[in-house]
């Protein structure tokens, strides 16, 4: 913070507008835009405009966003330093300040109408060569900002870029379908004390036994697929009233492919669901290295 | 069931992903749509880029962790109320 410009001044972008697309749908309509905050910060940075950053990349060929728009609608502009490239536009404090943000980061609706403008962009910027994807509501007070910040940065984001050029994020959920045995036992009653209890041992001993083999394969196959990645990543599992998937996910993990080996990759992927009938292994890719763009990492 | 994923499939082939592939002359790479759980996994947990001091006075990853605990708290609230049960 301490670092950071002491006023916002207006912005190389146009003045905020009522926003036109319908990727924003929430900053002409949320109650929260209106309130004005107490400004116990003493800024005032409920007001004014803030340069909102999408993704760094090294250069972009003339007109690859063409067609691409910023939150809101704004368009898209890029601030340049060195050989580095932000693609940033302006978006409104009203709805991106301190104050605003707190509310609006709990407002699905409008988290999930910037989170796919977001994703948008980074997709649109990754078609056209390696891209270091920005965290959601990642905000400069003006271009002189974003410059700073990467000029700050500069040796870590050519790190970043030089580790995903030509690689893309996979992504790999395993869940554990439910297992059949308690239908089993449910479907027949049992023939005698004896037999119940013979079946509850089987029973217990079958779910201890399968939720161990399910780390080991879980472990197994993730040593399988990162080892053909350059890099890999485990994200919790996914709650699956959120991920729409059913069972139990025994692992959720990124991988970065060189795009060469992406065939090689889902080679693997089909290998081990032959493998792993029990299993179900979700892919998805190719996507935009959003796991592998961290500042600082390894 | 109504989830995010569920209603991010929908997003996902909507105008929104024209970007990724169309625009010009010289798209480089086809890249996949991203649910929207997934972008959430991304870019509000551990997956975050930078340290909070860019964000305006927002604290950072802590302080979006928070929101996104409360966020799928809600989430899952909402789907208790509106779930159906699953076929």
């Amino acid at each position: 913070m301490s670092d950071m410009p002491p006023a916002p001044t207006s912005a190389d972008g146009p003045e905020p507008s009522v926003p036109v697309s319908d990727t924003a749908t929430n900053s002409a309509t949320n109650p929260a835009t209106d309130t004005v905050t107490d400004s116990s910060t003493g800024q005032g940075s409920e007001q004014g405009t803030g340069r909102y950053l999408y993704a760094v990349c090294r250069r972009l060929p003339p007109g690859a966003l063409q067609g691409v728009h910023g939150l809101s609608g704004e368009p898209l502009e890029l601030v340049e330093h060195g050989d580095l490239v932000a693609v940033v536009s302006t978006v409104p404090l009203a709805s991106f300040g301190e104050d605003a943000l707190r509310r609006n980061l709990e407002d699905l609706s409008w988290l999930e109408s910037v989170v796919r403008g977001h994703d948008d962009v980074v997709q649109a910027v990754a078609a056209h060569g390696p891209v270091a994807p920005m965290r959601l509501a990642t905000i400069c007070f003006d271009d002189d900002a974003v410059r700073a910040r990467l000029r700050q940065w500069a040796v870590d984001l050519g790190y970043v870029l030089d580790r995903v050029t030509g690689s893309a994020e996979w992504s790999v959920k395993l869940l554990e379908l439910a297992p059949q045995a308690e239908a089993l036992e449910e479907a027949e009653a049992p023939a005698s004390g004896a037999e119940y209890l013979r079946r509850r041992k089987a029973a217990v001993e079958q779910r201890a036994a399968s939720s161990a083999s399910a780390a080991d394969v879980a472990d197994d196959i993730h040593a399988t697929l990162a080892c053909r990645a350059k890099a890999s990543r485990q994200l919790p599992p996914q709650d699956p009233r959120l991920s729409g998937l059913s069972g139990t996910m025994v692992l959720n993990a990124a991988y970065l492919v060189p795009d060469v080996d992406a065939a090689e990759f889902t080679a693997a992927l089909d290998e081990l669901r032959g493998r792993y009938p029990s299993l179900l292994i979700d892919a998805r890719g190719p996507w935009p290295p959003y796991s592998f763009a961290m500042l600082g990492q390894p | 069931m109504t989830t995010l994923s569920a209603r991010s499939e929908v997003v996902a082939g909507g105008p929104g992903e024209v970007p990724a592939g169309s625009s010009d002359r010289r798209p480089t790479r086809n890249l996949a749509p991203v649910a929207l759980v997934d972008l959430l996994d991304r870019l509000l947990g551990a997956g975050v880029f930078v340290a909070g001091d860019v964000v305006i006075s927002l604290a950072g990853v802590d302080l979006v962790e928070v929101r996104l605990h409360l966020l799928v708290s809600s989430v899952r609230a909402e789907m208790a109320e509106t779930r159906r049960p699953v076929p």
